[in-house]
């Protein structure tokens, strides 16, 4: 409100206060709310001057996750900073921005527990199994001798190529991989059980432990049980981060098994690009804060929750089955971020709480869990607003690029349910938007598509994974956001 | 409920995006500046060789903020990196103004996306149209596009047809 740093000394707050004071004051400026405005740096100053008041303000903003000493580092910024005194219900978006809190202790690698679920089945065979495997070799050079790794394959069973052990023999575990040899169909089930279980036999609190799946194929029959098995992972605190070689690979598993895990799911679509995915990866997870990172939201006062996207590293749909929004884990050198959209009732003029919010997670390197911040959403009542006042730009942007998320995901919903009219109009009108942003390459794609659906009723699938994937990266696509 | 202009879906007050066609809801999705009729602006040109060096220096060294002030009264400070580009924000086709003069009817007025930038250079600010539109008017003369002139204070720019006063400070 003053303007002034958190660690202001009294004399800068006098200062600011008497400065700010004279700008505000009602006698100075006659305009609509300067009589608000005046009241609210006064109390912001009453707060400040009192030592009391002051240490009490302090640890206040450390539990909500606003100082620099607190474990997450939590900002939230609304689409509007008034709402509308209105019998209609009415919209408000949330940005929220999280990283990791800043700490003098340092933060050193993390300690994975790491192993990869190879599909070694007949389609495999060739390039892809070879880059693969020589992926595979590259990832063994760059972990350090304290992290353990087991290697898996898998085709119509599975067999474990690498015990879990810690990595003291590198040499000897490559040989192994080399000797992976492609035949058999493609049972992903078999392969990711097998996976936990070499995982659970080395499992830390103070690892990160993770499955790699990579996988061309579709899995038959066992779809059900692949994710309850992720469920189960979730609870044991195991992550799974999936891979998708090429375009006859199940998406709609694959990220669904990611998701329920706190991992990312991958589309791969040319072999030369698994060692770059695979070292991206096991880079994201030795830098891992926070795991298990979520949002408890309980909206009050006839607030609804609608929708919730994450925004990082891609747009993903957070599914709202309970008032829990998971966000997976954090790393320590980049934000996790989101926006909410909420529902918000009849309210009279004034301030007024929508929300309470907790942010809760699992820091290792502390030694804590469930460690949990809050923070409280309100909003003031406003009979006078302008209704068209802009929200901010970065706000904008990043709704502009999760509509069109929603609209392949409405075009795919439609499709699923046989409205192929449907789906091609939601192609198309997409295709529109992406080329008002500029997105020519993935326009194209849509267009595309639209086309092939609107003559055949189906869509490729390569085309479909380009849209998916493409649609949900547009958020990477301009860096000056981040 | 507000009313999607391009797609006629309905959504509730305070939404930002139609969910059907993607379309930005306050603006209306992409509308295009239209061209003012020439009597509506000033016909003079401001002399093209009045640019940079030799006003720049004359203007003292010292930290200067400045301001404009549109018709609505609202304050405008230039960011601290001392440029901005003003213009009308489109969301649906990302444009981004630092200064959005949406809400002093840009639209109406004639104001394009990405109408006029303000830098500055050794403590001097510079106007460079754009290449918009309908151009931009320092004192009622009309600049050439992608040339920048020097702006003191008390200067009236004009944008289209909307006008905006410039303090420095």
């Amino acid at each position: 409100m003053l303007n002034i740093s958190a660690d202001a000394t009294g004399d800068e707050i006098k200062h600011a206060y008497r400065q700010l004071a004279r700008q505000v004051h009602p006698d100075m400026q006659d305009t609509q709310g300067t009589a608000v405005l005046f009241r609210q740096v006064q109390e912001a100053y009453e707060v400040l001057s009192d030592p009391i008041k002051r240490s009490a303000y302090d640890r206040q903003r450390v539990e909500a996750g606003l100082s620099p000493k607190s474990i997450f580092q939590w900002k939230m910024q609304p689409s509007r900073t008034a709402l509308a005194v209105s019998m209609d219900e009415q919209v408000v978006y949330l940005l929220f921005d999280i990283s990791a809190g800043q700490s003098e202790e340092v933060r050193g690698r993390q300690t994975l527990n790491i192993c990869l679920v190879l599909d070694r089945s007949t389609s495999m065979q060739g390039s892809r199994l070879e880059q693969t495997k020589a992926s595979a070799q590259r990832m063994i050079d760059s972990l350090s001798d304290d992290d353990t790794l087991s290697i898996v394959t898998f085709s119509d069973k599975a067999e474990v190529v690498w015990p879990s052990q810690p990595l003291t023999d590198p040499i000897k575990t490559k040989a192994k991989v080399s000797a992976i040899q492609a035949s058999g169909g493609t049972e992903i089930l078999q392969g990711l059980l097998a996976g936990l279980a070499e995982i659970e036999k080395r499992r830390t609190q103070y690892a990160v432990n993770h499955l790699i799946l990579l996988t061309d194929g579709q899995t038959y029959g066992d779809e059900e049980r692949c994710l309850s098995a992720a469920e189960e992972a979730a609870r044991h605190r195991i992550g799974i981060s999936a891979m998708g070689i090429g375009e006859d690979w199940n998406d709609a598993l694959l990220d669904a098994i990611a998701s329920r895990c706190g991992g990312v799911s991958q589309y791969i679509a040319s072999t030369g690009e698994i060692q770059h995915f695979l070292r991206e990866r096991l880079q994201g997870l030795s830098s891992v804060y926070a795991d298990n990172v979520r949002l408890n939201l309980r909206p009050v006062n006839g607030t609804r929750l609608k929708s919730a996207f994450k925004l990082s590293p891609y747009i993903e749909r957070i599914p709202l089955e309970t008032e829990t929004l998971s966000l997976g884990s954090l790393q320590s050198d980049s934000a996790v971020s989101g926006i909410i959209e909420l529902v918000v009732g009849p309210h009279e003029a004034g301030l007024h709480r929508l929300a309470q919010m907790e942010l809760v997670g699992n820091i290792p390197s502390r030694q804590l869990y469930d460690a949990m911040l809050r923070q409280d959403v309100t909003f003031t009542f406003d009979p006078n607003i302008n209704p068209n006042t802009p929200a901010p730009s970065h706000i904008l942007s990043a709704l502009a690029k999760v509509t069109i998320f929603q609209m392949q995901e409405g075009a795919l919903k439609a499709l699923e349910k046989g409205d192929v009219a449907g789906a091609t109009h939601r192609l198309e009108t997409m295709a529109t938007r992406l080329l008002d942003m500029g997105e020519h390459q993935l326009a194209r794609a849509a267009l595309l598509e639209a086309g092939r659906l609107a003559r055949s009723g189906n869509l490729s699938p390569a085309g479909r994974k380009a849209i998916k994937y493409g649609t949900r990266s547009l958020i990477l696509a301009s860096p000056k956001e981040r | 409920m507000i009313e999607c202009p391009s797609c006629g879906h309905l959504h509730r007050p305070g939404t930002l995006f139609c969910s059907e066609c993607g379309v930005y809801l306050l603006t209306g999705g992409p509308l295009r500046t239209e061209p003012l009729p020439e009597s509506d602006l000033p016909t003079t040109r401001a002399d093209p060789w009045e640019s940079g060096e030799k006003a720049g220096t004359s203007e003292a060294q010292h930290e200067t903020m400045l301001v404009i002030v549109p018709p609505s009264g609202r304050q405008l400070t230039l960011p601290a990196e001392g440029e901005a580009v003003i213009g009308r924000l489109d969301a649906t086709r990302g444009v981004f103004p630092n200064i959005d003069l949406t809400p002093e009817g840009g639209l109406e007025g004639g104001v394009s996306r990405r109408h006029a930038r303000i830098h500055k250079q050794k403590a001097q600010y510079f106007i460079e149209d754009l290449g918009s539109a309908n151009g931009t008017f320092l004192n009622g003369q009309r600049l050439t596009p992608y040339l920048p002139h020097p702006l003191h204070d008390g200067d009236e720019l004009q944008l289209g047809r909307v006008r905006i006063q410039v303090a420095v400070h």
